[in-house]
């Protein structure tokens, strides 16, 4: 019998990670990795509260999310791709061109 | 301590340490393969939480499209070992202060709600897993059917948006 | 058919996009009828948008979908911004070369416009996180369309970071309101977040941090320039006018139905917010020497006012909103549309590229002076209805002080428009010659400018009708 807390603390964890990498991260891959980390750790809590009401809709809104997620990390990496060809580089802090 | 319990801390070590790697790697294709380890840990929780569904979606979805598209990219770019570079000087202590406090706020906020320390039932039968997949996909057809069907409008436009953005013109220059 | 009515401009959106794709095939071959898309495309949302009006009007507020959308006056009324923004939009696409040949724009810029008529009636969670990823990662390709050029890509590359960011905020705080209450209809969540804690406060911050940033208001404005500037300029326009509009619609729907009691306490978080936001936004553009990012601090400033009618919180702290948006669409999109045609002919965005374009384009550069002095709010064009009836609101609410501030950051506003104005009306080209430097402006252009100024002085003179159609939306709030 695990308490729901513990779940919760857990997605809190990974969240806080999460977002802690993609502050400190350069590479933009590693960058947009950490923002899925960030959705996963809200997926595993909406998972324990539809657990706790057992009702779907929390599983049905993670399927949701996943789907979403790919989209997302399609276009992403697309985007990601461009600009590695046009300036051989995915570090962002290299990304300053439109200073002003 | 039973098994579940266990089994519980285990798991939450393996997707704590893993995110870990995440952070810290210097080498982008092992910073995915971390990713890999962790969303199948997850899986094993909404296994535990009694969601075979949404365990067995995260693995095909997450771990085996997601991630390979990244590990796809991450060849393709060359990017493997990253420059070993400083952030500003002041940027990453500040971060992980901000990050520390945003985490004890989470944690104070859900701990003091004293009704949620109630434990979760352990997962059901195999029977009860298939008749709730079951009620699952009603719902998705009947209560969830217009994001259901705006989801694969979505995921055309993900998919052409995608093409547009990386199709070579005629001579790509890699 | 009543099934579909809730539904039925989205439909339209669909069955255009889909027409887009198809025909593009067809169209491509022949060099002379490439502009057809863009014609297309612009008629297909003016079609959409009198058919939705003639057929689709809302009667009752009602949930339906199973509580996914909510069919109210509100969401309509947003709903038919939206599709008068693309429609224009469309117009502007067709003179970059790089957008108005692919079709592939076009079914974007409809696919947003879809996620954003979504957003506007959304009343679920669900579909709410649905309908704002439908919107913005369209956006999010539009913006980094013209991938040859470092600037754009870095644009998209930027926006999409933070906009995949921000969802994962938003969802996070999604994920909090549903722990805490077991519901995921937004108004069955109200029922719940009837008195004051900590948790509905900790969801509220997560909330409003999402949503801050799609109406880049202070602290999560920092993307919009950058984004703004290095995106193709219609799609800036069309970012900076719809996008921001399906937030604040959010933003509405959600204060009134989901947080109202949490309100009294957020009320003066949030008009610190918009303080800064008007103000960091108005200081900055000061300084600026570059149109486009001049206009995105502007836009941002913008945000700013709108979110005082939503500090209001009255019924005519609504309809001012509302009403704000509808005259801010108009105009901003006229502001980057003129951005555009100039930033083409001249290759340049800088203000010196404005030199004497009084001489070079007279009616054009009338244009960007109803355009510029409706944002600084200057009688007798639209903005100055706007931003009278947000301060109204905000003093009505006994929040004068805020009132003082806002009418403060105007008069700065006023200086930096002016001062672009001085360009073009003062200063002259180099070598004195603009007769032989004219500035041509296409046939579908011309008519989207046309059709932006009149609705700026229309609406700026006669306001009543359009003022008390927001009045009807907001109504269907409460």
């Amino acid at each position: 019998m695990i308490p729901l807390t513990y779940y919760l603390v857990l997605s809190a964890i990974l969240f806080t990670m999460g977002a802690l990498g993609v502050l400190i991260r350069r590479n933009a891959l590693v960058i947009f990795m950490s923002v899925e980390l960030m959705l996963n750790a809200a997926n595993l809590a909406f998972v324990a509260f539809a657990r706790q009401y057992n009702a779907f809709s929390g599983q049905l809104f993670v399927f949701f999310v996943m789907t979403v997620a790919a989209a997302e990390v399609a276009v992403g990496l697309a985007l990601i791709v461009a600009i590695f060809r046009v300036k051989h580089n995915i570090d962002v802090d290299q990304m300053s061109s439109l200073k002003g | 301590m039973d098994f579940t319990l266990l089994l519980f801390f285990l798991l939450a070590a393996t997707a704590v340490a893993t995110a870990l790697g995440l952070l810290l790697s210097r080498n982008a294709v092992y910073a995915a393969l971390f990713l890999v380890l962790n969303f199948a840990t997850v899986a094993v929780f909404y296994l535990l939480l009694g969601a075979p569904f949404v365990a067995m979606t995260q693995v095909t979805v997450y771990a085996g499209a997601i991630m390979v598209l990244f590990l796809f990219v991450i060849m393709l770019l060359g990017a493997e070992k990253l420059p070993k570079g400083e952030a500003l000087p002041w940027q990453r202590p500040l971060a992980i202060g901000a990050a520390v406090i945003l985490f004890a706020e989470a944690v104070y906020l859900l701990v003091q709600r004293v009704r949620l320390t109630a434990a979760l039932p352990d997962p059901g039968t195999w029977e009860n897993s298939m008749e709730s997949l079951r009620q699952m996909a009603g719902m998705l057809f009947t209560d969830y059917l217009l994001p259901f069907e705006v989801t694969s409008l979505l995921l055309l436009v993900a998919m052409i948006g995608a093409i547009v953005l990386t199709k070579g013109e005629r001579a790509v220059r890699s | 058919m009543n099934f579909v009515l809730p539904i039925f401009p989205e439909i339209l959106l669909l069955a255009l996009g889909v027409l887009i794709l198809i025909l593009d095939p067809f169209v491509k071959r022949d060099e002379a009828r490439r502009p057809f898309l863009g014609w297309f495309t612009a008629a297909g949302l003016l079609v959409a948008l009198t058919l939705s009006l003639l057929l689709a009007r809302p009667a009752e507020p009602a949930l339906v979908y199973g509580g996914m959308i909510r069919f109210d006056g509100l969401g309509f009324l947003f709903k038919m911004f939206f599709l008068f923004a693309a429609a224009v939009t469309a117009l502007f696409f067709m003179d970059e070369e790089k957008l108005a040949r692919r079709a592939e724009a076009y079914l974007l810029l409809v696919a947003a416009t879809l996620g954003m008529s979504l957003m506007a009636s959304a009343a679920d969670l669900v579909m709410l996180y649905l309908s704002i990823e439908t919107a913005s990662i369209p956006l999010y390709v539009l913006a980094g369309f013209m991938k040859e050029d470092d600037k754009s890509i870095e644009a998209g590359f930027k926006y999409m970071l933070f906009g995949a960011m921000a969802s994962a905020v938003l969802l996070y705080g999604f994920s909090l309101a549903y722990g805490f209450t077991g519901e995921t209809g937004l108004y069955a969540l109200a029922l719940h977040f009837g008195d004051f804690n900590l948790l509905a406060a900790g969801v509220t911050f997560l909330v409003l941090a999402g949503l801050a940033f799609k109406v880049s208001a202070f602290p999560f404005h920092f993307w919009a320039p950058d984004v703004y500037q290095g995106a193709p300029t219609p799609v800036a326009g069309f970012l900076s006018t719809a996008s921001k509009a399906a937030g604040f619609a959010v933003l509405m729907r959600l204060f009134t139905a989901v947080f109202p009691a949490v309100n009294a306490d957020w009320s003066l978080i949030l008009a610190i917010l918009a303080t800064l936001t008007m103000t960091v936004g108005n200081l900055i553009a000061l300084a600026q020497k570059n149109v486009k990012r001049l206009l995105a601090y502007s836009s941002i400033s913008h945000a700013g006012y709108a979110l005082i009618g939503v500090v209001a919180f009255s019924q005519l702290g609504m309809t001012s909103v509302a009403f704000y948006l509808i005259a801010y669409v108009l105009t901003n999109l006229l502001a980057f549309g003129v951005v555009a045609i100039v930033g083409r002919v001249t290759g340049s965005d800088e203000f010196s590229a404005y030199n004497g374009l009084s001489r070079r384009n007279a009616p054009l550069a009338l244009a960007m002076l109803v355009a510029f002095l409706s944002l600084a709010g200057m009688p007798p064009f639209v903005g100055f209805i706007a931003k009278f009836y947000v301060f109204l609101a905000a003093v009505n609410s006994n929040w004068v002080w805020l009132a003082f501030v806002g009418v403060l950051n105007s008069i700065v506003g006023l200086y930096y428009y002016l001062n672009v104005l001085k360009y073009v009306y003062l200063f002259r080209m180099e070598g004195e010659d603009e007769e032989k430097h004219p500035v041509p402006v296409s046939r579908p252009v011309a008519a989207a400018v046309v059709v932006l100024a009149v609705g700026i002085l229309l609406l700026g003179t006669l306001f009543g009708p359009w003022f008390g159609f927001a009045e009807q939306a907001a109504a269907t709030l409460f």
